[in-house]
């Protein structure tokens, strides 16, 4: 008897599950969305924050001025009919303008680019060293390197980001030896492309120190303590018992496990890769989102704001998603429930 | 294992000491002497002021100034979000209008010492004896950034098309509707524009200096209509498409960094050797977000010119004899300081008082308002909250104003006349120093200012302190901005409020918003557009009467007089009570030089003539 069709069609009723699962899982985000973007819209548009406050205190604007303001940026009509232009256009894909007339995507763009690069690398950093770090430290549980790791990962939580990046700052300020913020230099454009690269790569080293510090504490801790929760569970003593080799066990058999967790919090961290950073993006003046948002939330330049809080819905919402699919991948039993 | 925990903790604790003792370094020296910063480094080198000379058929602009060196880039900053577009028409925050400023010249400006209007694109104007018809006489032969020739055309267009055809931000154009009409604007040839305005208009000359468009780049976008026209010349457009009159012209434009100048070598003005200015190759401006990161940029050399806040001063006093800027005082800022009565004795459209009627009586009081003046320790709160920098202000008109009226002498706090005032209408204290009014009423109001402004909740801690010596209880509250805005120009529920405003030293007229009765910030006494002039107070409308004779004569002379008169009105009634005006101190590195500071015109006003010394 050929058993083989047979097993081909059961692997193709998995697969469909799992594409039925991603399908149900982005038809749930719908509505969540719809939320987010009503919550959002209406917290700003009620609070006190008017638009026009600075023009209507200037002695030099004319009524007539602020009158035709207010028509171009739509707050004459009802909160409802706003909400409703700025979803219908949202759906479109058309973003709006700012309040200062320019269009949001080409805001949004120019900025985006400028903060991936700043927290892929920061990710990227830290997960090279965070997870090894963490593993090592689980293994030789109790030894002083387990220790010197836990005294640094402490003082990488318990410093927070904005004073370490202040700190550095002023390390920069009398060292001479770092650019005080920024990206690039002012002739940044003469440079040669090796000069280039050297010069972004010295303006990104003290924000990449300040967010690798703290991410790193967290991350490694996190590693740290799965590992010794596997480690310290029943299979893992069996398989010692059995003879297998100390790194089989380890890299094999405790790793695997261990690491689902981690996977969760990789979507967040995808979450993060957009508006992470924007504490540090600030303090070290860097071209990121940070600075753009957070001077639109205090003008209450509603379109970027809205722009940016559905762009961190979605990201979150996608993080988790994809947390999820590889967590169906890697994990048989979650694969069962779905 | 616990003790090797406690020796890995300390060894880290004397790693990390170690390492802040290693950045921190004490870079100020010790000094016990006050330092002394309100009193010296006064202005004391006179600008030279530019000639016109013909060279050639070319009429220039000659820079009398020293001939400097060629070559050399000044870093400037500014603070925020960077300019929002580089159309100067369309300019709606200031760090726009600066930006383009650079870029695009106007027919006149401001001479930076007098105050005076000095030619600019123009090379000369006349008034007509009835101060209707302004003639502008043009420079021949120069040019724009493309080589094209700067005529009369240009200006015409400029005027009728883009200003008076409603481009881009219209406020230049509001402010000009005399008696429903506007100012009629015409070309005599290649070289002569003649302006007419329907009134003699005094402010007009000074909106001469608005920037000048070059047609033929311009008139294809104004074609397009006004909603295109907003996003001409926007921070996206590519920088050689930019055709300029000014010294200088937009190289490269880096989103929330920064935006880089270079030299215009068209430039029609010219220094003593008949060489082409400006002497820089580049002017840098770094996009930035706070006042903290432009003090660390600057100590860091990244910046060459920084403006100081009063509690910076003393430090880079100190700072500034072993090292490389030098500081230079400007002189009183342009900004005015003051607290405000709600006078306001009108009830709402629901029936009810804006304001209290026992407090309307005391408002409306001039004794009350008086006594609150004289309780008020201007020096004291220059001495501890402009640290110093900045000086007892009396008047409406700030200090640096050419139409400043200096017969209105300044005066000291005196409780004393303030206790004869309040007695003479009837205020009196009871055994615990509570003060109430004639009608047994205790003196108790709001005083508001706006949340997160640090010096204007600093002054409103001290008023309350002082107006606390006469008995008063003021309950001080600092609201957020947008929410005190709309109590002050909307709902007018608020008793007494601590503002500033931004005036011009140059044209008192832009402040009859707030001083004619019906003016929309006319805020100790505000009207709404349906109430027109309803209740108006002798001397409010004696204020009326001086704006609009103001604005129409034309003479400096002429005007001064009601100018004078409405700021002694002020300063007899007292609706605002002026506190000070902060003195602007700037630093400037050594090696710059032709550097003549003015408080009209600041540092960078002949940016063309500035140069650095010893640069390749």
């Amino acid at each position: 008897m050929n058993l083989f069709p047979y097993i081909l069609i059961i692997l193709f009723i998995k697969k469909m599950e799992i594409l039925k699962y991603i399908l149900k899982r982005i038809l749930q985000t719908i509505p969540l969305l719809i939320i987010v973007s009503l919550v959002s819209f209406f917290i700003i548009r009620l609070s006190p924050v008017d638009p026009l406050a600075e023009l209507k205190l200037n002695p030099s604007v004319s009524p007539e001025t602020v009158q035709r303001e207010k028509a171009r940026l739509g707050l004459d009509k009802p909160i409802i009919i706003q909400y409703g232009k700025w979803a219908i256009s949202f759906v479109k894909g058309d973003l709006g303008v700012t309040s200062t007339g320019e269009k949001v995507s080409t805001k949004l763009g120019e900025r985006i680019p400028n903060t991936l690069l700043l927290t892929s690398i920061v990710i990227l950093l830290t997960w090279l060293v965070g997870v090894p770090l963490g593993i090592i430290a689980a293994v030789r549980w109790k030894s002083p390197f387990d220790r010197m790791m836990t005294v640094i990962t402490s003082i990488g939580m318990a410093i927070p980001s904005f004073f370490f990046a202040v700190l550095l700052l002023m390390f920069a300020v009398k060292t001479g030896w770092f650019p005080i913020g920024g990206l690039t230099s002012p002739n940044f454009s003469e440079m040669s492309f090796w000069g280039k690269f050297w010069d972004i790569t010295h303006h990104l080293i003290l924000p990449v120190v300040v967010l690798f510090t703290i991410s790193l504490a967290g991350l490694q801790r996190q590693m740290r303590a799965n590992m010794l929760d596997v480690l310290d569970s029943d299979y893992v003593k069996f398989a010692r018992a059995k003879g297998l080799s100390e790194n089989v066990v380890i890299y094999k058999h405790a790793l695997r496990n261990a690491v689902n967790p981690m996977i969760t919090l990789l979507g967040f961290e995808f979450a993060g890769l957009l508006s992470g950073a924007a504490l540090t993006e600030y303090v070290f003046q860097y071209p990121g989102l940070g600075r753009l948002i957070l001077e639109a939330v205090m003008k209450s330049d509603i379109n970027l704001v809205m722009a940016s809080l559905m762009m961190g819905a979605i990201m979150l919402i996608a993080g988790n998603l994809i947390a999820d699919i590889l967590l169906v991948i890697t994990d048989p039993r979650i694969r069962s429930k779905a | 294992m616990t003790r090797r925990g406690f020796w890995v903790l300390s060894l880290w604790i004397i790693l990390i000491a170690v390492m802040c003792k290693v950045c921190i370094v004490r870079d100020v020296p010790k000094s016990d002497k006050k330092t002394q910063t309100q009193q010296e480094s006064e202005l004391t080198v006179s600008y030279p002021s530019q000639k016109n000379v013909t060279i050639n058929g070319v009429d220039y602009l000659q820079s009398q100034a020293p001939v400097g060196k060629f070559g050399g880039t000044l870093v400037s900053s500014t603070i925020g979000e960077g300019p929002k577009t580089f159309n100067p028409f369309n300019c709606k925050d200031n760090t726009s209008a600066i930006m383009s400023g650079v870029m695009y010249d106007g027919l006149v400006s401001t001479d930076p010492v007098t105050g005076a209007t000095v030619p600019k694109l123009a090379k000369g104007f006349s008034i007509s004896p009835d101060g209707k018809v302004y003639t502008v006489y043009l420079r021949e032969g120069i040019k724009w950034s493309d080589g094209k020739p700067i005529t009369a055309e240009d200006v015409e267009f400029t005027w009728n098309k883009i200003i008076f055809g409603g481009m881009g931000d219209t406020s230049t154009r509001d402010s000009l509707v005399i008696n429903g009409k506007l100012p009629t604007v015409r070309k005599y040839g290649d070289y002569v524009v003649v302006f007419a305005t329907p009134e003699p208009y005094a402010p007009f000359l000074r909106m001469l200096s608005t920037p000048i468009a070059p047609k033929h780049i311009f008139k294809p976008a104004v074609d397009k209509g006004a909603a295109y026209f907003d996003s001409f010349l926007s921070t996206t457009t590519k920088p050689k498409d930019f055709v300029v009159s000014g010294a200088f012209k937009l190289k490269e434009y880096v989103p929330a960094q920064r935006v880089v100048f270079e030299r215009n070598p068209d430039y029609y003005e010219i220094n003593t050797k008949d060489e082409k200015l400006p002497y820089l190759d580049k002017l840098v401006y770094l996009i930035v977000g706070d006042l903290n990161n432009e003090v660390l940029k600057f100590e860091a050399r990244e910046l060459d010119v920084i403006s100081l806040q009063g509690s910076k001063v003393a430090r880079y006093k100190s700072l500034e004899p072993h090292s490389d800027f030098k500081l230079y005082n400007l002189g009183p800022d342009t900004g005015t300081m003051y607290i405000s009565f709600n006078m306001n004795t009108r009830k709402n459209d629901k029936g009810k008082y804006y304001v209290n009627p026992v407090k309307q009586r005391w408002f409306n009081d001039l004794n009350f308002r008086r006594a609150v003046d004289y309780a008020i320790d201007r020096k004291n709160m220059v001495l501890n909250i402009a640290n110093g920098i900045g000086l007892p202000l009396f008047t409406p008109e700030s200090l640096n104003s050419i139409y400043l009226n200096k017969k209105l002498k300044p005066y000291d706090r005196s409780l004393e006349n303030a206790k004869v005032l309040l007695k003479k209408s009837g205020f009196y204290t009871d055994k615990k120093g509570r003060l109430f009014d004639k009608d047994g009423h205790r003196v108790e109001f709001d005083l508001y200012t706006n949340a997160g402004n640090t010096e204007r909740e600093a002054i409103g801690v001290m008023v309350k302190q002082d107006l606390e010596d006469l008995g008063m209880k003021v309950n001080f509250k600092p609201v957020e901005f947008n929410s005190l805005v709309n109590k002050l120009v909307s709902t007018f529920e608020w008793d007494m409020v601590i503002m500033g405003l931004t005036g011009s030293p140059l044209e008192p007229n832009g402040g009859k918003n707030v001083w004619l009765s019906d003016g929309r910030l006319h805020m100790f006494n505000m009207r709404t557009p349906q109430e027109g002039k309803a209740g108006i107070l002798p001397w409010e409308e004696e204020l009326d009467l001086m704006f609009t004779k103001g604005a129409l004569a034309t003479k400096f002379e002429d005007r001064k007089v009601y100018y004078d008169k409405y700021q002694e009105i002020v300063y007899n009634q007292k609706p605002m009570i002026y506190i000070y005006s902060p003195i602007r101190i700037v630093a400037v590195r050594n090696k710059f030089k032709n550097i003549y500071p003015s408080s009209l015109g600041g540092i960078t006003h002949n940016i063309e003539e500035i140069y650095e010394e010893g640069n390749k």
